[in-house]
């Protein structure tokens, strides 16, 4: 990444073109296309936590969850006070809102992301997972229980602001934000720490910061996809985000390679794409999806994507 | 007298029932080239982990140019200026050579994290400085022609130096080695007591060997202290430590203890 | 009090089921390190079995109701080692992560494979115990609970027998103490492993059955919470522990009736959840495990 900004801007300028010719593409190809810009925001911001850092966590679906209640809840009981009757549909006003809205969510999730980091210090492997995803269902039960948020029968109404350019634009920050980071020296210690956590701790870096920094930069992404995926279905619910929603990101950051960017992001566009192809035997698809998964982990348990050496640094 | 560089005053480390370190005391002063030695199990990589905030002892005290360790974690002891490297060789799988001794400069880092987002001058010029001295250790012990390459692929005796030159990129005051004789060849050996002694000279600080290897600890260690059962039984010199019948009974049992003598 | 009381049966027989499941998780933990998330279906696949056995029984007596259990702990056990040996054995060497996805991806094959055979709607469970209420000095409880609460108790008492007094029981502690120093001393480890899966999963079964009987209806989707919930009292007793695992079961029925009971009802499926937050983090070696130390 020798231009870094200049890839952001690439893609930036990709999402616009998108999103001025939206209105000739088959609004269904346009949904696909969104559905795979969030499922690319989120499988980037698990594989900085699970990847790169090493912290195995099955509670993603949780900071989306946040995320998707705390910016839905801006633009819903803050919205209309903000904007009044004047706004213009798809204005600046509007966009300025759902970018605060966004924000929130993302913040929200993010200081949810250093609650959950906590426990991370102490533990590892297969306890971490269990308790990440502890973590999501008491997330789940919580807004199962929060009348003001709609309780079990979820927030409806949600207004539909998430456009291509949107998502385009969250996922390029994702991956730039989460590239950026793992490229500098400082982002050497998440590899670090995942490599081996007492070499980490014997050259100096302090691994439980580290695993913090990664949740919290994490669920930050993720409750950004969650603002996204609110505002683009216009209705959530504590069951949308459940144990499964979790594992679905899951999968998509093991395929993708863990720690490999590029393989996360193929393996997020593939397995959003895959339910579409396998529409017409939509009985099947569960069962196919599974076998895929079972098959995948036999035959290529280092993921589908990952054929590079360790990538040389920058010469100086 | 000046304030020692560490001092171990009465510590002891348990496990369960096992007392692993006793009652240890140890005193290391500024630049000395210290060695630590005893029979296998006797708790030299204990007291190790000791210094290094690992294990905390059950009693006594640890400090550091004056300063006591006391709940440091191990990163903080490491800042402190304590680096060290590992009996068992522990390298970061998924990095670099290069990439090792640069992560390793994180503690002398000029810019803040969130500054790698901007990337602005500052940051840039820092991380080229940062490579920059990175390549210069890797130049100063041979690891220049390995740069890029993983770390796991390094032949065993590189991979020994790679650890020293990670530990040294924390710019120590105090460096352990625990047992970096291990599983090397004679030649190995010897160019191992001279890369020791040039560290020790050249990089201007205190130097604490934990070995089994006696050419390399009597070649090289003004001071030795011997532990056994946990218990420090000697301490001095290494020609006095040759000689002195507590540690030739530790090594080699009381039968042998004559035999060693004319040896 | 009679509330109280009232409460404890309920939780207890609740806690039964907990603890047959967890059974099956603590010994594959205990062999193999991993948290077999496929477990939880096993649990239903054995409900189903008892389901499809229950018309072959004669209904509501004890003997058929014991025939229809040990039918459904037969097909779970022979699935549990099917599921072994084609998508774990294979991964013996891989790293915990690759073999923990291959069990989500077998615990969402047997769901979606078992949505297609069974129907995703909700199934009724015949009676294959004499049904019966029963009241005694004021408590209400129905004969099912008794059967649940003594099957469970007779099956872990069986297990203890086994692992402690059986040649294979013996292997099978010498596996999950130490597999490299079994296999020195002649044991074959892949058969221990065989064996444990089927002892788990057999438990699984008999508890898919006798959670039905107690909630008449089933489904593809039942096992998840209760496979969970059921690991996370494994947790709570001690992980690779069997009377620990028992008593975490018992612990985390008992504690979700009460809340169930209570004003908090609502929040009755997080409790699970907090108590393995809250021992994770202060007593990770649980009521009956061993604290490890590791080594540098």
């Amino acid at each position: 990444m020798r231009h870094p900004f200049f890839s952001l801007l690439l893609a930036l300028v990709l999402g616009g073109i998108v999103s001025a010719l939206s209105d000739r593409i088959d609004p269904y190809n346009l949904d696909v296309l969104i559905g795979v810009g969030i499922n690319v925001v989120l499988a980037v911001s698990l594989n900085l936590i699970a990847g790169h850092t090493g912290q195995f966590s099955l509670g993603h679906a949780g900071f989306m969850a946040v995320g998707a209640y705390a910016a839905a809840a801006v633009t819903i009981f803050l919205g209309p006070r903000l904007l009044g009757d004047a706004a213009a549909p798809g204005g600046l006003a509007e966009n300025a809102l759902f970018g605060g809205a966004l924000l929130a969510g993302g913040l929200a999730a993010a200081a949810t992301g250093l609650l959950v980091g906590i426990p991370s210090l102490r533990l590892r492997g297969d306890y971490l997972a269990l308790v990440t995803l502890g973590f999501g269902e008491i997330i789940r039960v919580l807004l199962q229980n929060f009348e003001p948020l709609g309780g079990a029968l979820g927030l409806n109404g949600i207004p539909a602001y998430t456009t291509v350019a949107w998502v385009v634009t969250a996922g390029a920050a994702t991956i730039f934000t989460v590239g950026c980071l793992v490229r500098s020296s400082y982002g050497l210690g998440f590899l670090a720490v995942r490599d081996d956590e007492i070499a980490a701790s014997a050259a100096g870096l302090d691994p439980a910061r580290y695993k913090v920094v990664a949740f919290t930069v994490g669920a930050f992404f993720a409750g950004i996809a969650g603002g996204l995926f609110g505002h683009f279905k216009m209705t959530i619910t504590p069951s949308g985000f459940d144990f499964s929603r979790s594992i679905e990101i899951v999968v998509m950051v093991i395929l993708g390679g863990l720690g490999n960017t590029i393989g996360v992001v193929l393996a997020a566009v593939l397995l959003t794409l895959l339910p579409e192809f396998l529409r017409p035997v939509a009985e099947y698809r569960l069962v196919l999806y599974s076998l895929l998964l079972i098959g995948l982990m036999l035959a290529r348990p280092q993921g589908l994507f990952r054929f590079r050496t360790p990538r040389p640094a920058p010469r100086a | 007298m000046p304030t020692p560089l560490l001092q171990i005053s009465q510590a002891t480390v348990r496990f369960g029932g096992l007392t692993a370190v006793d009652a240890l005391d140890l005193t290391l002063g500024e630049r000395e080239l210290v060695g630590l030695i005893g029979p296998n199990g006797a708790g030299k990589t204990t007291a190790f982990n000791l210094i290094t905030g690992l294990y905390a002892p059950v009693s006594g005290t640890v400090s550091f140019a004056g300063r006591p360790l006391a709940g440091l974690p191990p990163h903080r002891i490491v800042a402190a200026g304590i680096a060290r490297t590992f009996q068992n060789i522990r390298l970061f799988g998924s990095l670099s050579v290069l990439d090792h001794v640069r992560v390793a400069g994180n503690l002398h880092r000029a810019t803040a994290p969130w500054q790698a987002l901007l990337r602005g001058r500052a940051f840039q010029e820092n991380e080229a400085a940062m490579t920059r001295r990175a390549e210069e250790l890797l130049a100063l012990f041979n690891l220049e022609r390995f740069r890029d390459l993983p770390a796991r692929s390094l032949p065993y005796g590189e991979q020994r130096r790679l650890e020293i030159v990670r530990a040294l990129a924390t710019r120590p005051r105090l460096l352990l080695l625990d047992e970096p004789a291990a599983g090397l060849n004679p030649q190995e050996k010897i160019e191992l007591v001279a890369l020791i002694q040039r560290v020790h000279r050249e990089f201007d600080l205190t130097l604490l060997l934990v070995e089994h290897s006696m050419k390399v600890v009597m070649g090289v260690c003004q001071r030795i202290a011997v532990l056994d059962h946990g218990k420090k039984i000697a301490e001095g010199p290494p020609a006095a430590i040759r000689r002195d019948p507590a540690v030739i009974e530790a090594y080699l049992g009381p039968d042998q203890a004559t035999a060693l003598f004319h040896h | 009090m009679t509330e109280f009381l009232q409460q404890l049966v309920n939780g207890l027989s609740l806690g039964a089921i907990y603890a047959l499941l967890a059974l099956g998780y603590t010994m594959v933990y205990g062999v193999l390190r991993f948290i077999n998330f496929a477990h939880s279906d096993v649990f239903m696949v054995g409900a189903f079995a008892g389901l499809y056995l229950a018309p072959l029984a004669p209904g509501g007596s004890i003997l058929g109701g014991l025939l229809v259990v040990s039918g459904a702990m037969l097909a779970s056990a022979l699935l549990g080692v099917t599921i072994e040996r084609l998508a774990y054995r294979p991964l013996r060497q891989a790293p915990t992560l690759n073999v923990l996805i291959t069990a989500i991806g077998v615990s969402c094959l047997l769901q979606s494979a078992g949505q297609l055979i069974f129907g995703a709607a909700p199934r009724s469970f015949p009676v294959i115990f004499p049904a019966r209420a029963l009241s005694v000095g004021g408590l209400d409880f129905s004969s099912n609970q008794v059967v649940v609460l003594v099957s469970a108790a007779a099956l872990v008492v069986g297990l203890r027998l086994i692992v402690f007094h059986t040649r294979m029981g013996a292997a099978l502690r010498a596996v999950s103490q130490n597999p490299r120093a079994a296999r020195l001393m002649g044991i074959d480890n892949d058969v221990v492993i065989r064996f444990t899966f089927a002892l788990g999963s057999a438990l699984a079964g008999a508890g898919g059955v006798l959670y039905a009987v107690n909630y008449p209806t089933i489904d593809p989707l039942m096992g998840v919470l209760p496979g969970l919930k059921a690991f996370v009292a494994a947790i709570l007793g001690g992980i690779g522990s069997i009377p620990g695992a028992a008593l975490g079961g018992l612990l985390l029925g008992l504690v979700e009736t009460f809340v169930g009971g209570s004003a908090y009802s609502t929040y009755k499926d997080a409790i699970a959840f907090a108590l393995l937050i809250l021992f994770l983090l202060f007593r990770p070696a649980g009521l009956l495990g061993k604290a490890r130390v590791e080594k540098v």
